[in-house]
């Protein structure tokens, strides 16, 4: 099994605009599928991500970042182990937030330093 | 009349159910420009046909025949004159596959299809309904009920899977002896799948339920017949029966969910038992496998003559054996509940309390539910209402309301 790194890419701003109700269905569906992830050996971590931060460059320290004004931002990752990328995409497509078009998901493999 | 419109319901049932996968992979085989989605059509056009034939003139004496051919037909007419066609019926032989039918329900054809499902490109998900599709051949229906699906979202999982079938001709070539070591792995999972979503206890009694376990069963014993299965294998299916023997116990004469100390442990299959022990015994001697942790956790739950005397510091150590291989979090809230029973209070509350502080973990139902549980056991009544409020609003299952309700009622 390789580990994959899947960055949840949503618009903060709707997702701050959204009502409580919406919001805590939203987190309901992805415990189920989290669940799902975890009796099927796929899960390892996650975690959500405040929409807010520091931007740093060499020049500047921005506050609060451009994460809130952005049209897309992190809000989140999931750590995952799974056979192949592909697989590892067909996983992120499955997650009900995806199919509900509320978040992008961005699966990036990690690189294996061992040589097995 | 009446009498014969519900005998070829029930036969054409009955074919759907042992052979829809087959004829759609023999029609695949067959011509090159069928698509799965055409071929899909056809075998459900034949299917419809042989209702309304066999009404008027009775079902014919080989009617899994019947359906084949009128399904050859239908292809030979929507392919292109002259175009090169394979064998059809090659390896079908019909009136084997009739008298076989009884002692092995899952033939080697369903058995290359159950490994063609386990491409590792898709996803588990994909590959569990994909299997439920064409190897124990339900209809988009029923699986959309088993795995909480809408129909629609069925739908769309299988037609994007149905594009990568045919780009990679999935389903019909047959996967080479190399494939199938590698891919056992992937066949073991998606039985263990389908087996425990059979299995959950959210859903109360239901028939298919049980159905869907008893087919994760059989495919899981062809395997071993088949001389492909391993010692995981035989792990596997000691861990399912082991369960399934205490399958009906679970549930009260009103159908009310019953917790494993509530349960009439006389209810539970003694030959079902000793079946999986044997399965037990056979998966030993080599690499002990997740199913091999979980197939001895299931086997001191069914050797314990009660609740209390069960070996929980036993069932505690699996699961911290278990844990170390495959860290997931959901597993560990079992191990804490198995060291509470085992006597050590502190560490489990621990446990509980910190898989509380995780993301999602907090907003999972089975942990508000165990920390309810043991408030409740230590006495801690307000706590336990508390917990037993969030497990309320974050399950749907009627069954689940109902036992957690019947918890806080016994706290009045």
């Amino acid at each position: 099994m390789e580990k994959f790194l899947l960055l949840i890419r949503e618009n903060i701003q709707a997702q701050l605009g959204k009502a409580d109700e919406a919001f805590e269905d939203g987190i309901q569906e992805m415990t189920k599928w989290v669940e799902e992830l975890a009796e099927s050996g796929n899960y390892i971590s996650g975690e959500p991500l405040q929409p807010t931060g520091k931007y740093v460059s060499k020049d500047y320290v921005l506050s609060d970042g451009p994460f809130i004004e952005a049209k897309e931002a992190i809000s989140g990752y999931l750590f995952i182990q799974a056979q192949n990328l592909n697989q590892a995409a067909s996983i992120a497509q499955s997650c009900p937030e995806v199919i509900n078009g509320n978040i992008f998901i961005e699966v990036r493999p990690i690189i294996s330093l061992d040589n097995d | 009349m009446i009498e014969t419109v519900e005998l070829v319901q029930q036969e054409v049932n009955r074919l759907y159910k042992s052979h829809y996968g087959k004829m759609v992979s023999s029609l695949l085989y067959f011509s090159q420009s069928i698509d799965l989605e055409s071929a899909e059509d056809l075998v459900q056009d034949a299917f419809t046909s042989a209702i309304t034939n066999w009404r008027e003139n009775g079902i014919p004496d080989n009617p899994g025949g019947w359906i084949f051919k009128v399904c050859r037909n239908k292809a030979l007419n929507k392919i292109k004159q002259g175009e090169k066609v394979r064998g059809f019926f090659e390896n079908e032989d019909f009136d084997a596959v009739e008298t076989k039918r009884s002692e092995s329900p899952i033939d080697d054809q369903q058995l290359k299809l159950l490994f063609a499902c386990a491409h590792p490109d898709f996803s588990p998900k994909v590959q569990v309904v994909i299997t439920l599709k064409y190897v124990t051949n339900l209809k988009v229906e029923a699986i959309a009920k088993i795995l909480a699906m809408t129909i629609d979202g069925v739908d769309k999982l299988l037609l994007r899977a149905r594009q990568k079938i045919r780009d990679e001709k999935i389903l019909f070539t047959e996967p080479d002896l190399h494939f199938l070591k590698y891919r056992i792995a992937i066949v073991h999972k998606i039985i263990y799948l389908i087996f425990n979503e059979g299995y959950k206890s959210s859903w109360g009694k239901e028939i298919i339920r049980e159905e869907l376990c008893e087919d994760a069963l059989l495919m899981n014993k062809a395997l071993l017949e088949s001389g492909v299965g391993n010692k995981e294998t035989a792990a596997l299916q000691a861990m399912m029966l082991f369960n399934a023997a205490r399958f009906k116990a679970r549930f009260g004469t009103e159908g009310e969910l019953l917790d494993l100390e509530e349960q009439d442990r006389s209810l539970w299959n003694k030959e079902l038992i000793m079946y999986a022990s044997k399965f037990l015994s056979q998966s030993q001697g080599g690499e002990i496998s997740s199913y091999h942790y979980e197939a001895a956790i299931a086997y001191l739950h069914c050797s314990a003559k009660n609740f209390k005397s069960t070996d929980w510091a036993s069932i505690s150590k699996l699961y911290h054996q278990l844990l170390e291989n495959n860290p997931n979090p959901f597993v560990e809230m079992n191990y804490a509940i198995a060291l509470y029973y085992a006597g050590q209070k502190k560490k489990a509350i621990d446990i509980l309390n910190l898989l509380q502080q995780k993301p999602f973990l907090h907003q999972y139902y089975l942990l508000n539910a165990a920390l309810g549980k043991i408030n409740l056991l230590e006495g801690n009544y307000t706590k336990a209402r508390g917990y037993f409020q969030k497990t309320l609003n974050q399950t749907d299952s009627p069954a689940e309301k109902e036992y957690i309700q019947k918890l806080m009622d016994g706290m009045e």
